[in-house]
């Protein structure tokens, strides 16, 4: 724990809200507690008597934003188990927001906007993104392309991410890494955000055809068990209320790794209260 | 045998048995792609060449602890090919081949205490005292031609090694030393 650190993080949570406030998002609170943990085979859940600690706010958004509201933004702590070193905390703090009738590219532009005004609140010089293609940099770290799924990982680990020290958006990831977001030209249309050197952001452009959500699910489900790990249930009010979604567009930034990165510190520790 | 290690016990100075060698961490940081699983990211420096490898590792591999192990002993004397140590207590000793300490072995000064390194079994490496006394045997007399401040000459030490001394060091004084800055520290009044 940082004095210093700690009023940054406020300023710059302020920062957020105002910048939120002014770009027309409502604010909206979901339950922590949820019955269907997020679709994904390589995080894992707190559990809680027979319910779970949400791993991001994701499902419960998409139920608003079916329900009718166009822009909404929360900023809650997550939880996910067996995450803990100098990046990751099991409790962090998440800001998430979406918007309908947006695509990644409207989104790319939120989150520098965003981020700018938080570097603003705290005096240091604005970020200035490039964006990039994951094709693009596994071509410039010489990596050949591959279907192993842990072969593919071990080269982003140790050949991409130590050069993406300067302020990057990596976008067009591979089909098979699509999770909820939908394809394009063959490629997920989602993106991450890497900022001092640490992935900070994950963007999907939101698919919300139920067919495509089903099988995604049921995959994701399959998956998990091929790994040993309890397959999650299907949340079928989630794929229902995403099919009467708009177009829409949904991002998940850490206020954690953000704090860390502007205020220059590679220790999670530095900007919580642990 | 040695324990068996996961990616999850890593911490700095454990020692793990990695490519047929010791290496001891130094660096690791769990890293974990967006959708993907698991890594941890490490790096390595091999405890008899000082070699620091990177290497990534996925979360649930395995790793032997090293078998290594230190023990305190005295230096006695070196001959041709060997440099020899006692064990205080039981007096029993070893004799480590020169090339393998060539680096350490300028600093080895008779009957000062060593950790010697022992790898399945053998004695392989030693770390030196963080501090060294040893005579000047040779050095330029006084601060001649030179009154710059801060200036300094070679000096050459009874143990071996050759380090830059402030200009006012004569020969024959016994010289305070941190083997590892490997920089002069003080004079010692004897």
């Amino acid at each position: 724990m940082n004095p210093t650190r700690l009023r940054q993080r406020a300023a710059i949570t302020r920062a957020i809200r105002q910048w939120f406030d002014e770009h027309g998002y409502l604010e909206v609170h979901t339950p922590v507690l949820v019955q269907f943990p997020a679709l994904e085979e390589h995080l894992e859940p707190v559990k809680v008597g027979n319910a779970y600690l949400h791993t991001s706010p994701e499902f419960a958004m998409k139920r608003v934003l079916g329900a009718g509201l166009c822009r909404v933004y929360q900023i809650v702590p997550c939880f996910r188990e067996e995450e803990i070193g100098r990046h990751h905390a099991r409790e962090f703090t998440m800001i998430e927001w979406y918007r309908a009738n947006a695509g990644t590219a409207d989104l790319m532009d939120d989150v520098e906007s965003l981020i700018a005004s938080a570097a603003g609140a705290i005096k240091i010089p604005l970020p200035h993104f490039t964006r990039l293609s994951v094709a693009d940099l596994r071509l410039r770290a010489g990596l050949d392309d591959t279907d192993d799924e842990v072969e593919w990982f071990q080269g982003w680990v140790d050949a991409v991410e130590p050069r993406l020290t300067d302020p990057t958006i990596v976008h067009s990831y591979p089909s098979w890494q699509a999770a909820l977001a939908t394809e394009r030209n063959g490629l997920a249309d989602r993106f991450e955000v890497y900022l001092g050197g640490v992935e900070i952001g994950n963007c999907f452009a939101e698919e919300g055809d139920p067919h495509v959500l089903r099988s995604r699910f049921s995959a994701s489900a399959h998956k998990r068990t091929a790994m040993g790990k309890e397959p999650h249930a299907i949340d079928h009010g989630l794929i229902e209320a995403t099919s009467r979604m708009p177009r829409t567009s949904g991002i998940a930034v850490g206020l954690d790794r953000l704090v860390m990165a502007l205020t220059g510190t590679t220790d999670i520790s530095d900007v919580q209260v642990q | 045998m040695g324990r068996v290690y996961q990616t999850s016990d890593f911490r700095n100075g454990l020692k793990v048995e990695l490519d047929n060698g010791p290496y001891t961490v130094v660096y690791f940081q769990f890293v974990k792609p967006g959708k993907g699983t698991a890594f941890t990211r490490t790096k390595l420096k091999h405890m008899l060449n000082g070699n620091v490898i990177e290497r990534t590792f996925r979360t649930g591999e395995t790793f032997r602890e090293a078998d290594v192990e230190l023990e305190s002993m005295q230096y006695l004397y070196s001959d041709d090919e060997f440099y020899h140590f006692m064990n205080e207590e039981s007096f029993e000793q070893v004799a480590i081949v020169a090339t393998a300490i060539a680096e350490e072995a300028n600093y080895l000064v008779e009957n000062d205490v060593v950790d010697v390194l022992y790898y399945k079994g053998a004695p392989v490496n030693i770390t030196l005292p963080n501090f060294i006394e040893s005579e000047v045997v040779y050095c330029e007399p006084g601060a001649r031609g030179n009154t710059a401040q801060g200036a300094t000459k070679p000096a050459t030490l009874a143990c071996g090694a050759t380090l830059n001394v402030p200009l006012f060091i004569e020969q024959g004084e016994t010289l305070k030393v941190d083997t590892r800055t490997k920089e002069y520290v003080s004079r010692v009044q004897k």
